[in-house]
């Protein structure tokens, strides 16, 4: 039939011509037949690979792999790395598993973070205002600015030695230094007003605690160093009907961190404070705390009626707490009515409670307390991109990333993921002393200078930060306390030499000392202290703002195409 | 009449996209590339008893695949011609005597995105080289190397067949085959234990 259909419309086709209907039939037939190929499928498949391979997107060498040990310095917890290495490249990282404290685990960011130094938000040159301009232009208007009058250097790591660079730089020239704390740090301010001993000194026994009980604190869900309480909680509580651990979380909604933990208490929101004091007059009550503690002045029923909590229910909260010692409660930020149920639980200096584990640290004084008349404030890129000192002052802001639009007069391009030499003191809420080493794994493709070099290059007798690191391995060495994690777990005292010791350390080892579980000391409140604000419902999320992510999480590397490329001839 | 010449009209233009779609298209596509000499991996088995695909694609110490064999390695049996053939002439000449690596071009190679671990297939979950790679390695001439002129791809990643229909079990290294492969094998791999 088709043939005899066929043979028509060509004697038909003699006699008229192609019309307009024709074109478009034969047009709707190709177009039907063209999605019966591969030839949509295949063209949308390969226009997105090539979109992967435009010529600016940037590509590794090929080169020697080899994998090295490192820290994250992202930011203070200081997990211990492996970086994967392509002809100088950083191409890959992973968990570093021999770390004591964060055993192998990383934030999501710290994963890409060899990524990061080719984010388009990297700040690439020195801006003033709205305009560029060069390092010596800040340089001169820096020294222009300290001759006239006080300084005022913030850091957001404090514990570094650049942080000491920074800090001698400020003693010197007349001027404050400054920190913007971790919540984690500053957690720990109420006991340093009670003990005098400075916050960044002390950290939670978790691994010896067998009750935690947090006020909203995200313990869980990356809180303190990633991987640390993850992997205690793993091993001793979770999923398990009477833990070896007990996990509490008081929380106003159900986080992460109350899904997973062993009983979620649910309040009102903000009303962490009152339910401190309802807990601590619970357990006065009862008589499961030494009767000579400050009597909170709150009552139970207004506790009650603030947290939403019945008194019977907040009665036998207090049993609990107490009920499989020692007890430890954590807090999501200062406030000290919380801090004081430590106190009432008897956990400070005590096994599985707040111990201290370095001595010569310093008190910090917060970035957010009053300036005064600064004449310019330099700001370290450490400090988080929201920081914005409320002080008329000529500002210097140090950065690796663009943030946005911000209070500085000047923007300077500070070194990027493992673009610049650091040391990693002990991270926020350890309960002991660490010490490692961050070498410059990788070339800058920028030029960057970190606050310390640039001090370093305006005053010539301020020690570097390569200086202070050596010399704070020798004193290291010298005490000859802890063990160093590398390859292998080394007692200190096998260490042959100090030189051997600041190789392991270059190399990526990490010192830490002993948990100082035996200096117990004292704290005595005299009062219940007063109630704070209500605190408000603020995530984790929102406290926590790190640099952009770059979308694309995935390394830029083949395994087998990294071999020297094939030699041409000339 | 003007239905059948409706008709006859759209099969045309049918027939001529399924026509330019499955035969003119793929040949387009590609390109081809020829290797820089004939490297014959039967004569190799057969006369130097290199029985093992790992001998000259090694995998190293530390787990990393070394892919194609250096220069270093041929030199060791063809530091001189054992041959009057083309090829040989030109592997001696070219490449072993001023020492350069041979450029290959390499039929598997994965997209940059993607993290492929020949250790862990090979040694922990045993495959054999056959199960991707086919039986190229008893073959007895040199493939042509067909490139995708859009992506800059290996054919052989997409596999030879345009459809993808009816493929045999080694053609073909998208994700889609990954996947398929770990699904038979009941391995679960997440997002980032390949696109790390």
């Amino acid at each position: 039939m088709w043939k005899s259909v066929a043979w028509d419309a060509i004697n038909e086709g003699k006699a008229m011509k192609v019309t307009r209907r024709d074109l478009l039939v034969w047009g709707a037939g190709a177009a039907a037949g063209l999605l019966a190929t591969p030839v949509p499928w295949k063209v949308l498949d390969d226009v997105s690979i090539w979109s992967q391979n435009w010529p600016w997107i940037p590509q590794p060498t090929r080169g020697p792999v080899e994998v090295k040990q490192s820290f994250c310095t992202l930011c203070p917890k200081a997990c211990g790395l492996r970086v994967r290495m392509a002809n100088g490249w950083a191409v890959g990282v992973a968990g570093s598993s021999t770390h004591p404290i964060s055993r192998g685990a990383l934030c999501p960011l710290a994963f890409a973070a060899h990524q990061l130094n080719w984010h388009p938000q990297r700040l690439r040159n020195v801006r003033h205002g709205s305009s560029l301009s060069t390092w010596a232009e800040a340089q001169s208007a820096f020294a222009k600015a300290s001759k006239e009058g006080p300084v005022v250097v913030i850091d957001g790591y404090s514990g570094r030695a650049a942080s000491s660079v920074l800090e001698t730089f400020a003693g010197k020239q007349g001027g404050s230094y400054r920190v913007v704390a971790t919540p984690e740090l500053r957690a720990f301010t109420p006991y340093e007003q009670w003990t005098g001993i400075p916050a960044a000194s002390l950290g939670y026994d978790f691994e010896n605690a067998r009750t935690i009980v947090s006020f909203g604190a995200p313990l869980l869900d990356g809180w303190g160093t990633p991987g640390r309480l993850t992997r205690l909680w793993a091993e001793s509580g979770a999923g398990l009907s009477d833990p070896q651990l007990r996990l509490i979380q008081i929380d106003s909604s159900l986080s992460r961190t109350a899904a997973r933990a062993w009983q979620w208490i649910e309040i009102r929101e903000g009303s962490e404070s009152a339910l401190a004091s309802g807990l601590a007059g619970a357990l006065l009550e009862q008589n499961l705390v030494p009767a000579h503690s400050p009597v909170p002045s709150m009552t139970l029923a207004e506790s009650s009626a603030q947290a939403g909590l019945s008194v019977e229910r907040i009665r036998e909260l207090a049993r609990l707490v107490v009920a499989k010692t020692p007890a430890l409660v954590v807090a999501r930020d200062d406030d000290p009515a919380i801090a004081a149920l430590n106190v009432l639980l008897g956990s400070l200096g005590n096994r599985g409670g707040i111990v201290p584990h370095s001595e010569g640290v310093k008190p910090y004084v917060a970035a957010e307390s009053a300036i005064g008349n600064a004449r310019a404030v330099l700001i370290d890129a450490s400090v988080p991109w929201e920081f914005v000192p409320q002080v008329e002052a000529e500002i210097f802001r140090f950065a690796a990333w663009d943030g946005g639009a911000t209070k500085a007069d000047w923007l300077l391009p500070a070194p990027g993921f493992l673009e610049d030499l650091t040391d990693l003191p002990t991270a926020p809420g350890c309960s002991a002393q660490t010490y490692g080493v961050a070498p410059a794994l990788v070339k800058a493709t920028i030029e960057v200078q970190s606050a310390a070099q640039f001090l370093c290059s305006l005053d010539a007798s301020l020690p570097t930060t390569a200086k202070i690191i050596d010399s704070r391995c020798e004193d290291l060495f010298r005490r000859r306390e802890g063990n160093l994690y590398g390859q292998q777990i080394a007692a200190i005292d096998k260490v042959s030499s100090v030189q051997s010791f600041k190789e392991q350390l270059w190399k990526g080892a990490v010192w830490a000392g002993e948990a100082s579980l035996s200096k117990a000391f004292a704290c005595h409140l005299k009062e219940w202290p007063a109630q704070t604000r209500p605190v408000s419902a603020e995530t984790w999320a929102t406290q926590w703002k790190p640099v952009v992510m770059p979308p694309l999480a995935s390394k830029l590397y083949q395994e087998s195409g990294l071999r020297e490329p094939p030699r041409r001839n000339a | 009449m003007s239905k059948w010449r409706n008709s006859f009209v759209f099969a045309f233009g049918l027939a001529v996209a399924l026509l330019l779609g499955w035969v003119v298209f793929p040949r387009v596509l590609y390109s081809q590339k020829h290797q820089p000499l004939d490297f014959l991996h039967k004569t190799h088995a057969e006369k130097s008893g290199v029985a093992d695909c790992a001998e000259c694609h090694t995998i190293r110490e530390d787990g990393t695949f070394a892919g194609l064999p250096a220069v270093e390695k041929c030199a060791g049996c063809h530091s001189e011609r054992v041959g009057e053939s083309k090829a040989e002439a030109i592997l001696v000449d070219s490449y072993i005597k001023p020492g350069h690596d041979t450029p290959w071009l390499a039929y598997a190679r994965q997209p940059a995105n993607v993290w492929f671990s020949h250790a862990i297939h090979v040694k922990r979950a045993n495959l054999s080289c056959t199960e991707c790679h086919s039986t190229y390695g008893e073959s007895d001439r040199v493939r042509v190397y067909e490139v995708n002129r859009i992506s800059g791809y290996s054919r052989d990643i997409w596999g030879h067949s345009m459809s993808r229909l009816r493929r045999a079990p080694h053609e073909g290294m998208k994700m889609s085959d990954c996947e398929e492969c770990h699904k038979q094998r009941n391995v679960e791999v997440g997002c980032l234990g390949c696109h790390q």
